[in-house]
C-alpha cells in the first residue's frame, strides 16, 4: 500500500501557543476600559470567593449530621429501614441489567449494520454521572456510623455484578428490555410494602421526592402523549375532551391542584375508598404535568412535515400506524430538550407537596430548623443550600443527558 | 373545440387493453379554486403514461387523487377495479395497490434504509421480519444500492435516496406506480440513475403514471403523453404525435418554451 501525505495548505491558520503574559495582554488589558473592567471584576470575584470560603469553614453541619435520616427518609420506621436498603439493591441491580441490555441492543444494531461499535469507557460514565456520585459521597460524609457507607458500596457492587451478569441474559429479554424496569419496579414495591412492610403513607424525605418524580414522569408522559394525540383526533368528542382537559389544567396553579388533591379529593370521590395523601398528590402532579407534556408533544407533532404522513399513507399504513411508527418517533426526537425541561420542572415541583404537609426533603429541612437545639440560629442558611444541592445534581444530570441523547439521535440532521 | 378530440384520446389505452386506472369526470376544488376540471383518463395494464404541463396545471393534484392524498369532489376514480369512496378500508386497499414516489423523497429520516423499505411489508402485508428483510435486500439490489442498507437516509445522496424511495414503494408489491416529479429535486448528475431505474421498472411491465419535465424520458419510455394546463387535459397522444405534430396551440407554446 502506498500512503500519500497531503501537504499542509499554506493558508491554514497556525495555532501557535502564546505565553500567559501575551494572552493576558491581548484579552484582558487590550484597551484602558478593558483593563478597568478586568480590575473591577477581578476584585469582585476575589471578594466573593473569600466570603464563600469564610462562610464554608465557619458553618456547623451538626444539624445535617443529626437529621440525615429525617432528610432522606422522613419518619420511615427505623426498624424497617432494611427494606429501603433492599429496595436500593433492587434498584441498582435493575439499573445494571438495564444498562447492559441497552448496550447490547446498540451493539447488535451496530453489528448488523457492519459498523464499529464505540463502547463508552468507565471514564465516560463518570463524566456523565459525576454529580450523582459526588452527591452520594457527600451524603455519606454526614453519616455517624460506617454501615451506610458499607451498604452503599454493596449496592454499587450489586449494580456492577448485574451489569456483568446482563451479558448472559437471553436475547429475547434483551429485545424486550422494558421488562427489566417493569419487573424491577414490582420487586421494589414488594420489598418495601409486602409482608408487613411500610405503606406509602410513610414514604417520606428525599425518597418521596424521587418516587414522585419517577412515578410522575412514567405516568404523565404516556398520558400527555395520549392527550396530544387526542387533540388531533378526527373524533370531535375526543378532541374537545382533550382540549378542555389541557386548557383547564394549564390554567390552574399547581398549588391549587395539590391542595385540592390533599383536602378536597376525599369528598369528591364517592364511597369510603381511602386514598393516602401520597397517592392523591401523585395523581394531582401527574394530571397537572400531563397537560404541559401534552402541549410539548403537540409542538413536536406539528414539527413533523406533512410529506412524512403522506409517505406513510402511500405505503398503506393505517392512520394509527402512521402515527405510531412515523410521526411520534420523529416528534419525540424533536422534543427532547423541551420534554426533559418539563421533567426537570416536575422534579423540582415535587417539593411543593410540602405545602400540604407531606414530609419531603424540603419540609424535613424546615422541620429540622425548628427543633429545640437548632431553633432560631439561622440554620436555614445551612440546610437550604444542602437541599438545593440534591435538586441541582438531578436536574443537571438530566439536562446533560438530554443533550447527549439529542446529539446521538442527530436531531436537526436529516 | 378540439379538446373533445384530445378527450377521446385520454380514455383510449394502449398495450394490453385491460384497464388499470380510470378517472371519470373528476373535479377537484381547493376552496373556490378549481384545480381539476372534468378529468377523464384511462390507463391500461402495463402502460406508462407521462404527464406534462406548466406549473400549477394540476398534475400533482391529479395523481394525488388516485391514491387519495387529495379527495376529489366530483366524478369517479377506479383503481384495479376498486372504486375510491370515503370508506377507509377501501382507501387503504387502493393505497396498497399503488406506490408513490415524491419529489422530496419523503424517506423516514429516523429509520435506516432497510427499515424504511420493510416498514410497509411488515406492518401492512404482515410479512415476518426475516422475509421482509430478504425482500428489501432484493429490491435494494434491484435499484443498485444494497450496500447502503444500514445507513440512514440523511447519509445518502439525493439520487440514492430517491432509489430507496422507489424500493420502498415496490416492497408493497404495487400494481401501479405514481411518480410526482421524481427527479426535480436532484442534481443533474443524479437524474440519470433515477430515470434508468424507472425505465427498468417500465420495461418489467409496471403500470406507471409519471409527472416529469424530463422530455427525454417521455420520448423514450412513455406509451402516451398527457398535456395538462389550467386543471384540464389539453392534449393526449403518443410521444411521436406529441413531439412532432402537436395539434393544440397551448401544447405548441409549452413545448416551444421547454425544448
Ligand atoms: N392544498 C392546496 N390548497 C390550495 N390550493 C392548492 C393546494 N394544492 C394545490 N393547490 C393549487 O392547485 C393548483 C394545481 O396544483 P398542482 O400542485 O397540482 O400543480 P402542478 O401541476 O403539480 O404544478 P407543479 O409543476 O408546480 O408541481 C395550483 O394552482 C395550486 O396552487
Ligand atoms: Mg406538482
Amino acid at each position: 500500500m502506498t500512503t500519500t501525505t497531503i501537504p499542509p495548505s499554506p493558508k491554514a491558520p497556525l495555532h501557535r501557543p502564546v505565553s500567559p503574559s501575551v494572552w493576558m495582554k491581548q484579552n484582558l488589558f487590550s484597551t484602558w476600559y478593558n483593563s478597568l473592567l478586568t480590575v473591577i471584576f477581578g476584585v469582585l470575584i476575589a471578594s466573593v470567593i473569600v466570603a464563600l470560603i469564610r462562610y464554608l469553614v465557619s458553618i456547623d453541619t451538626e444539624i445535617i449530621r443529626v437529621n440525615l435520616k429525617l432528610y432522606m427518609t422522613g419518619r420511615f420506621p427505623a426498624e424497617q429501614l432494611w427494606r429501603l436498603w433492599a429496595g436500593v439493591f433492587v434498584t441498582t441491580a435493575g439499573v445494571g441489567l438495564f444498562a447492559r441490555a441497552i448496550v447490547r441492543t446498540a451493539q447488535m444494531k451496530a453489528t448488523t449494520a457492519g459498523l464499529e461499535f464505540d463502547r463508552s469507557t468507565p471514564w465516560d460514565i463518570v463524566r456523565r454521572f459525576w454529580p450523582i456520585g459526588a452527591l452520594v459521597v457527600f451524603t455519606l460524609s454526614f453519616t455517624q456510623t460506617i454501615t451506610p457507607s458499607l451498604l452503599t458500596l454493596a449496592a454499587a457492587a450489586i449494580g456492577l455484578a448485574a451489569y456483568w451478569l446482563g451479558g448472559g441474559l437471553p436475547a429475547w429479554i434483551i429485545r424486550r428490555s422494558w421488562l427489566i424496569p417493569l419487573v424491577g419496579t414490582t420487586a421494589f414495591y414488594f420489598v418495601l410494602v409486602g409482608y408487613g412492610g411500610v405503606g406509602w403513607d410513610l414514604w417520606q424525605g428525599f425518597f418521596v421526592n424521587i418516587v414522585i418524580t419517577i412515578a410522575g414522569i412514567s405516568l404523565a408522559f404516556p398520558l400527555g402523549i395520549m392527550l396530544a394525540l387526542g387533540r388531533r383526533s378526527s373524533l370531535p368528542v375526543v378532541r374537545y375532551l382533550s382540549v378542555t382537559y389541557i386548557e383547564i389544567l394549564r390554567g390552574v396553579p399547581m398549588i391549587t391542584l395539590l391542595l385540592f388533591g390533599a383536602f378536597a379529593l376525599g369528598f369528591v370521590i364517592p364511597g369510603d375508598v381511602q386514598f393516602s395523601l401520597f397517592l392523591r398528590l401523585l395523581v394531582a402532579i401527574t394530571l397537572f404535568q400531563s397537560a404541559y407534556i401534552a402541549e410539548v408533544v403537540r409542538g413536536g407533532l406539528q414539527s413533523v412535515p406533512r410529506g412524512q404522513v403522506e409517505a406513510g399513507q402511500s405505503i398503506g399504513l393505517s392512520p394509527w400506524k402512521t402515527t405510531r411508527y412515523i410521526v411520534l418517533p420523529q416528534a419525540l426526537r424533536n422534543m427532547i430538550p423541551a420534554l426533559v425541561g418539563q421533567f426537570i420542572s416536575l422534579y423540582k415541583d415535587t417539593t411543593l407537596v410540602f405545602i400540604v404537609g407531606l414530609l419531603d426533603l424540603l419540609r424535613a429541612a424546615q422541620v429540622s430548623t425548628a427543633q429545640p437545639e437548632f431553633f432560631a440560629q439561622g440554620l436555614e442558611s445551612v440546610v437550604l443550600p444542602f437541599v438545593a444541592l440534591y435538586f441541582w445534581a438531578g436536574s443537571y444530570v438530566m439536562s446533560r443527558e438530554s443533550r447527549r441523547l439529542e446529539r446521538k439521535l442527530g436531531v436537526g440532521v436529516r | 373545440m378540439t379538446s373533445t378530440g384530445a378527450f377521446a384520446d385520454a380514455t383510449q389505452m394502449g398495450v394490453t387493453g385491460e384497464t388499470m386506472i380510470e378517472l371519470i369526470s373528476v373535479d377537484k376544488f381547493f376552496g373556490d379554486f378549481q384545480a381539476l376540471k372534468d378529468i377523464n383518463v384511462r390507463v391500461g395494464l402495463q402502460e406508462v403514461v407521462v404527464v406534462i404541463g406548466p406549473s400549477g396545471s394540476g398534475k400533482s393534484t391529479m395523481i394525488r387523487c388516485i391514491n387519495r392524498l387529495e379527495v376529489h369532489d366530483r366524478g369517479r376514480i377506479i383503481v384495479n377495479g376498486i372504486e375510491l369512496s370515503h370508506d377507509i378500508k377501501n382507501i387503504q386497499e387502493v393505497r396498497r395497490e399503488t406506490g408513490m414516489v415524491f419529489q422530496q423523497f419523503n424517506l423516514f429520516p429516523h429509520l435506516t434504509v432497510i427499515d424504511n423499505v420493510t416498514l410497509g411489508p411488515r406492518q401492512v402485508r404482515k410479512l415476518p421480519k426475516k422475509e421482509a428483510e430478504e425482500l428489501a435486500m432484493e429490491l435494494l439490489t434491484k435499484v443498485q444500492i444494497p450496500e447502503q442498507a444500514y445507513k440512514y437516509p440523511g447519509q445518502l445522496s439525493g439520487g440514492q435516496q430517491q432509489r430507496v424511495a422507489i424500493a420502498r414503494s415496490l416492497a408493497m408489491n404495487p400494481k401501479v406506480m405514481l411518480f410526482d416529479e421524481p427527479t426535480s429535486a436532484l442534481d443533474p448528475e443524479m437524474i440519470k440513475e433515477v430515470l434508468d431505474t424507472m425505465q427498468e421498472l417500465a420495461e418489467s411491465g409496471m403500470t406507471m403514471i409519471v409527472v416529469t419535465h424530463e422530455m427525454g424520458f417521455a420520448k423514450e419510455v412513455a406509451d402516451r403523453v398527457i398535456f395538462m394546463a389550467d386543471g384540464e387535459i389539453v392534449e393526449v397522444g403518443t410521444p411521436e404525435h406529441f413531439f412532432e405534430r402537436p395539434t393544440e396551440a397551448r401544447t405548441k407554446l409549452f413545448l416551444s418554451q421547454i425544448l
